[in-house]
């Protein structure tokens, strides 16, 4: 895996940035206001709120996809894959449960309920967290990697119940893009939708690439260290 | 804000008229600001983007003060033998 020097990173860096100048110029001066019992103008906060969903749905299926193939053929890069998608899955739900409210008290007139979809989502990023929290704190050893690889995998399977939660169990949660919903009327707030959609993507993909690379960079870092260690001529010999 | 109107219009003489308890009315979520909501929610999901960012650049920082150390202890260790 190459690392944010690469000549890719900085032009992902800048196309990235011009998508988010375009994505907030369209949210905030082309983009017009849904109907009150929507939130109004709150309802802008779905043009981030989605797509972040969705970067948190990706980033958790590249925790999964790492965390399955390390448990399959243990490797440092994979170890670095999973962790740094259970981080982003955390910080894009971190975006979607804090927008989500927000909007949710001008549109339903209280910040939470415990609908399905938001508990499911609830729980889905408390799992990353603790796949993180475990990361942190139980050093980096070959059975701390396996259990968090393994918490990764079990993070993952419930993504689809979150998606399906609303169909299945019904619940206060739109479900406006999808099967059995009615779609944006305006093609301006359709555009938009997109353009977070692809703005978030260039994101987690950044993110994801900058964390696997420092994760790897702190594995070599530690096996140099250890194997440095062991070269060193004891003191008391010399 | 329903029960500081009514003491506006009609003052109570005693004690004993005052409201006892707090009661949810419908449409209670007519005076949340859209715009207060909506730049609230945005603030927020910058400062955690911005925090992640700012956490990793600390990592990175941190990584480069191990590897100097390691360098130099390498060189050192060279330099004995």
């Amino acid at each position: 895996m190459s690392g944010p020097r690469s000549r890719l990173f900085p032009s992902l860096l800048c196309l990235t940035g011009a998508v988010f100048a375009l994505l907030i110029y369209m949210i905030f001066e082309v983009a017009p206001p849904a109907q009150a019992t929507a939130g109004g103008i709150a309802q802008k906060i779905f043009y981030f709120h989605v797509p972040a969903a969705y970067a948190m749905y990706m980033c958790g299926i590249v925790c999964f996809l790492a965390s399955a193939a390390y448990l399959a053929g243990a490797t440092d890069t994979r170890n670095a894959i999973a962790k740094a998608g259970a981080e982003c899955a955390v910080v894009f739900g971190f975006m979607m449960l804090t927008s989500g409210p927000l909007w949710a008290k001008k549109a339903w007139g209280v910040y939470w309920t415990w609908d399905p979809r938001l508990t499911t989502t609830l729980l889905s990023v408390m799992v990353y967290v603790a796949v993180v929290v475990l990361r942190a704190f139980t050093g980096d050893g070959d059975a701390e990697r396996k259990f968090a690889a393994a918490l990764g995998v079990l993070g993952t399977v419930n993504l689809p119940i979150i998606h399906y939660s609303v169909q299945k169990w019904g619940g206060n949660h739109p479900t406006v893009i999808g099967r059995g919903g009615g779609g944006l009327s305006n093609p301006v707030m359709y555009w938009t939708l997109m353009l977070g959609f692809v703005a978030m993507t260039l994101l987690a993909i950044l993110f994801v690439w900058t964390r696997a690379s420092v994760a790897l960079l702190s594995s070599r870092l530690t096996r140099a260290e250890e194997e440095a260690m062991a070269l060193e001529p004891d003191e008391d010999s010399a | 804000m329903t029960f500081m109107n009514q003491e506006a219009t009609a003052p109570s003489k005693t004690p004993e008229d005052r409201s006892t308890e707090f009661v949810a009315v419908q449409g209670g979520n007519e005076g949340t600001s859209a715009e207060a909501l909506l730049v609230t929610a945005y603030v927020l999901m910058w400062a955690a983007l911005l925090t992640f960012v700012f956490l990793t650049w600390r990592k990175q920082g941190a990584l480069e003060k191990r590897l100097a150390k390691l360098d130099d202890d390498l060189r050192r260790a060279a330099g004995r033998s």
